[in-house]
């Protein structure tokens, strides 16, 4: 189990520093995570779909501007290990992950907190013209993210499995199926979350356009994608042209 | 003012100090962007980080390094995939201010950044958050929700192909005609153009997610006359995942009211094992 931890943990690392020095390439995402979990722990495919499960929860959930949002890696690292240890399935794992997430969200914003510190350390140095321990100072921080996806995940692993466990053995049928109806429900808010940032009374239209598209014509993601695309192009060569357009392409 | 003042330079752009390799380096370095993040100046630090082989490369003398080093250390925040092409216009005032020491206005090479980062993060912000990972994650949870590990694959490669792309190729723009493009784009309103157009594309795939990812149904029968009538096949004559959408709106109408994500999770639960043992949901 101690090396189980370890991997994990290592897991959770991975996933906080994408955001933070891999350029924020979606490694951190459950739908990327929950298969490398499963993979550690033995069970690839409950690793892929609960992954799933996960993303599509928390699919609107994205750190945009300011704002430190609920750490998603974390509790769909510990959330996709806890269905796969207790041999239950996605609802468990929401179950789980929704505290742990939040839970973890106060440990990145004490991180963020303390990282304060280091640059105004780092003023200092730029100061004296000291490139060195401006990085030092940068890579100080680099590692209190690291240990903020370390330690959670790896002690989540080692100390949690019996616990939850036991926790999982002692919840009523009616709240698993509850929470079951919440997992349903959950990506409607990942959907209400993405359009806070695109959703205008103008373009209202184009939003029950592809909600039209799937439910009418029975539509899958890729052909409704592909269709968006055309007519985005389209509108956008319609609108009043000028000259100068090119230079963005 | 400012404009003029970078156009010229743009035309004067002969013996270049910074070459491609250097410039280069500022792409790798901007994918530690948020390294070192913290609530005060949010990615200045990262940002420098990614600034420094460059100031080094320009600022021999150590007073002149000691200024660019602190001009680089204020306040920034954007969308990170874009944040190459804003180092690439720093990159080129830079050079400009090593040229030209004591003339140039070294102050503008921040009022640039603080001016760029909100337009910029708006676009980034819904072209990589509200498209293309959009896109990219609604046809990897497709695959792998049965299983398949293609799902995760594909996602990552989705994402990363226009990612990767735009951030390198961001860094050569934003130094080579960074300014000059921004400016001629802001003249004729192109930007608006693209991101409404965007705006279009996330909003139809948003739209047809709500229709096929959320699964709210109610097993709700209602007798009418001693007849029992299943309120979920009435809903659906009406129209096909109607509850879906009208769930979503709500959520989207709770989240424009200022309620605060978390409580909105709680609530759900709730809702859940609360519509649950009344047997409505």
């Amino acid at each position: 189990m101690v090396l189980e931890a370890i991997l994990i943990g290592l897991l959770g690392a991975i996933g906080i520093l994408d955001g933070r020095i891999f350029g924020q390439m979606m490694f951190e995402r459950p739908l990327v995570m929950g298969p490398l979990v499963g993979l550690v722990l033995g069970d690839f495919t409950t690793g892929i779909i609960v992954g799933a499960t996960l993303e599509l929860v928390w699919m609107g959930i994205v750190g945009v501007g300011s704002a430190t949002p609920p750490d998603v890696t974390t509790g769909g690292i510990l959330g996709t290990a806890f269905a796969i240890m207790t041999d239950s399935g996605a609802e468990v794992a929401l179950a789980l992950a929704v505290p742990i997430a939040i839970l973890a969200q106060s440990l990145g914003i004490l991180v963020r907190t303390i990282n304060t510190s280091f640059i105004h350390r780092a003023d200092k140095y730029a100061e004296e013209g000291n490139t060195k321990k401006i990085v030092l100072m940068h890579w100080l921080a680099v590692g209190l993210f690291f240990l903020n996806g370390f330690v959670p995940n790896f002690l989540g692993i080692l100390l949690g499995s019996e616990v939850v466990e036991g926790i999982v053995n002692a919840i009523p049928q009616t709240i698993t199926e509850g929470l079951q109806v919440a997992a349903n429900m959950f990506p409607a808010l990942g959907f209400a979350l993405l359009l806070q940032m695109t959703f205008t009374k103008k373009l209202s239209p184009f939003y029950f356009l592809g909600f039209g598209l799937a439910v009418f014509f029975g539509l899958d993601i890729t052909p409704v994608a592909v269709i968006g695309a055309i007519i985005a192009v389209v509108i956008y060569q319609l609108m009043p042209t000028d000259k100068d357009k090119e230079v963005l392409l | 003012m400012e404009e003029k003042q970078i156009n010229h330079q743009m035309d004067a752009g002969q013996d270049e100090l910074v070459d491609k390799k250097t410039l280069r380096r500022v792409f790798w370095r901007s994918f530690h962007l948020q390294g070192s993040f913290n609530y005060e100046r949010m990615q200045a630090l990262g940002y420098l980080y990614a600034m420094i082989p460059i100031l080094l490369k320009l600022y021999p003398k150590k007073s002149d390094l000691a200024a660019a080093l602190k001009r680089h250390l204020e306040f920034f925040n954007t969308t990170p995939a874009v944040s190459s092409f804003v180092m690439g216009i720093s990159t080129a005032m830079e050079e400009k201010n090593a040229r030209e020491k004591g003339v140039f206005d070294s102050s503008s090479i921040n009022a640039i950044k603080v001016a760029l980062m909100g337009p910029l993060a708006g676009i980034g912000d819904s072209f990589f958050w509200g498209t293309f990972r959009v896109i990219a994650a609604g046809i990897g949870i497709s695959l792998a929700s049965q299983g398949n590990i293609l799902g995760a694959i594909l996602f990552l490669v989705l994402y990363n192909i226009p990612h990767f792309f735009l951030r390198y190729k961001g860094t050569f723009w934003g130094y080579n005609q960074g300014t000059t493009l921004l400016s001629s784009l802001y003249e004729k309103g192109n930007m608006e153009k693209v991101s409404y157009c965007a705006g279009i594309l996330g909003l139809i795939v948003i739209g047809a997610m709500t229709g096929t990812l959320v699964q709210f149904t109610t097993p709700l029968e209602i007798s009418i006359q001693g007849a029992a009538v299943n309120l979920q096949d009435t809903l659906d004559q009406i129209m096909p995942n109607i509850l879906p959408l009208g769930l979503t709106l709500l959520l989207f109408l709770l989240l424009k009211k200022g309620i605060k994500v978390n409580y909105i999770m709680i609530g759900i639960i709730a809702v859940g094992i609360l519509g649950k043992w009344a047997g409505i949901l």
